[in-house]
């Protein structure tokens, strides 16, 4: 039963570490393009929502809350999307008002 | 093999750790998702600035900081998947083994600090290292509340008498908020654009 | 109520209204933090605080403005300081109800009786002290004006020792005086009590003294945890029992 177990969290750790190094390839293709440094929305609202993926899975897996009483699966899944209105909204209206 | 789909399919959902927990892990992250607003409004008015001085962060070590979180992440969720199963012993050795971890991201990110201080990025260089600092240093304070949180697993388990599942869970639940913050810290001081 | 109860109930029970002086602190601190809100913030207005990147000349405009309202607001503030000492005992009672070593109330009261002094009064002593001359050397009222503003909001650690021994009495309790949520919140309140020492660094941006970090969302918790345990120290004079077990939950004739 462990062993079960544990084969999935380490799956969840191994796709959580390919996001990870995945930021490595979207870093290294930035700087490619540009040359030089350069600001892009179409990255940063990736990544935001990459990371706010990440976060998600971390719920629903090391968390526990795939296990949970759909009270905190609506509540967690809920504060995902309130995270990344906030982080979006925050960026776009900055860029926006510039 | 039986027991597993007997355990997989148990129609007992329950919350992990206390309910109280969640509510903190809640309302601290609407805290740093305030903070990281405030950073992204400011680094939308001043890109240039932010993305200077964010090319002296070195991506690989902030890779590197990700992943052994998310690694202790790993080792204590499998440490509460043991005391659940009552194998304290495998549990226990979890526990250390999440402490080590975090112990990894303590002395690298005081390397970092000491290594950008070093190339004259201090608190107060730039708007950049202002957030930059600030953010590793709230979730380093985060980090270190995490090794009591802990500690409080490692003296839960040691004992027969002690031995307290929901509060293992609820020591676990705060070890992945430090966890997630960072991923989310990662993404929007190293990556971001 | 149980007989653990009788056995250990202190006279007060009694007595008619046992639970006369707790509500007398409690309404002591409702009516305090009335004062605090109206004197700091619309009386003297030194809330939100006035921008620290000021130069003198703006300074002492700041003063000239709010001369009466600094006087005026920081007199009844001394009055009715006093006040606070009530809170800080029920606060210290709650604790004593707790299962709990008695040290942690002793402990919170030491803390927070010093705490004032840095906390607020010094804030209220050195503003009333540049309001008094106006026509004083403009520079030592920037001095005056620095030296308030960052020992009201840049010493909020004195409090911050202080919601760690509440949280931890919380935590560790049995007789379940506060939910364990209320607990975590002390921690959450503790740490932006943290994030407001940069002030004593920046004279601008968000982590100064005005900055939507350090003041602002400082502030917003702050009120949601004052507000939160204004509301349980209610419920817990409602509920108690003056026995020394668990306290019971609240029954709507619990009065």
């Amino acid at each position: 039963m462990k062993l079960k177990f544990n084969k999935r969290l380490l799956i969840v750790w191994v796709i959580l570490a390919s996001f990870t190094l995945g930021y490595l390839v979207i870093d290294h293709s930035a700087e490619g393009q540009a040359g030089s440094l350069r600001s892009s929305a179409v990255i940063t609202s990736s990544v935001i929502v990459i990371a706010l993926i990440k976060v998600r899975i971390i719920f629903r897996e090391f968390m526990e809350v795939r296990q949970a009483p759909v009270l905190l699966c609506r509540l967690t899944d809920a504060w995902i999307v309130l995270i990344a209105a906030a982080l979006l909204g925050s960026y776009f209206i900055g860029t926006a008002i510039r | 093999m039986t027991t597993v789909t007997e355990d997989t399919n148990k129609p007992a959902k329950f919350v992990p750790g206390q309910p109280d927990m969640w509510a903190f892990v809640l309302f601290e992250t609407l805290v740093f998702t305030a903070y990281f607003g405030f950073y992204l409004f400011y680094r939308s008015q001043n890109p240039e600035l932010f993305l200077h001085s964010q090319a002296q962060l070195d991506l690989r070590i902030g890779v590197f900081n990700a992943l052994i979180l998310l690694l202790s992440s790993w080792s204590v969720a499998r440490c509460v998947q043991s005391a659940r199963a009552a194998a304290y012993g495998p549990a226990l050795k979890d526990a250390f083994l999440t402490a080590f971890f975090g112990l990894v991201f303590l002395c690298s990110k005081v390397f970092e600090w000491a290594r950008q201080i070093q190339m004259g990025n201090g608190f107060g260089s730039s708007d950049f290292f202002t957030y930059y600092f600030f953010l590793t240093g709230i979730h380093f304070v985060h980090l270190l509340i995490g090794f009591v949180v802990l500690g409080v697993v490692i003296y839960q388990l040691r004992s027969p008498a002690r031995r307290n599942q929901e509060l293992v869970e609820t020591c676990a639940t705060y070890w992945h908020t430090v966890d997630f913050l960072w991923v989310l810290i990662f993404a929007l001081l190293y990556v971001v654009r | 109520m149980s007989t653990v109860a009788t056995q250990t109930a202190s006279p007060l029970t009694r007595r008619h209204n046992p639970k006369r002086e707790l509500w007398l602190a409690w309404w002591t601190l409702v009516v305090f933090y009335n004062f605090f809100f109206l004197v700091f913030f619309v009386i003297t207005r030194v809330q939100p605080p006035p921008n620290p990147a000021w130069d003198t000349p703006r300074v002492v405009q700041w003063f000239h403005d709010n001369h009466f309202g600094l006087l005026a607001g920081f007199a009844i503030m001394f009055v009715i300081t006093g006040m606070t000492t009530m809170s800080n005992a029920l606060i210290a009672y709650s604790m004593r109800r707790m299962s709990v070593s008695r040290a942690f109330a002793y402990s919170y009261l030491i803390l927070y009786s010093l705490s004032a002094i840095p906390g607020m009064l010094l804030m209220c002593i050195a503003l009333t002290v540049g309001a008094l001359r106006p026509d004083r050397d403009p520079e030592l009222i920037h001095w005056i004006y620095d030296f308030a503003f960052l020992s009201f909001v840049g010493t909020m650690g004195v409090f911050l020792i202080g919601s760690l021994v509440w949280m931890l009495a919380i935590l560790i309790d049995k007789n379940r005086v506060f939910p364990k949520w209320f607990g975590y919140l002390n921690l959450c309140n503790g740490l932006t009590e943290i994030v407001v020492s940069p002030a004593w660094i920046f004279r601008g941006g968000v982590l100064a003294w005005n900055g939507q970090i350090a003041w602002w969302l400082d502030m917003v918790v702050f009120g949601i945890y004052t507000g939160v345990f204004i509301f349980l120290l209610r419920q817990m004079i409602q509920r108690e029992d003056f026995g020394t077990g668990p306290l019971p939950e609240l029954l709507n004739a619990a009065r």
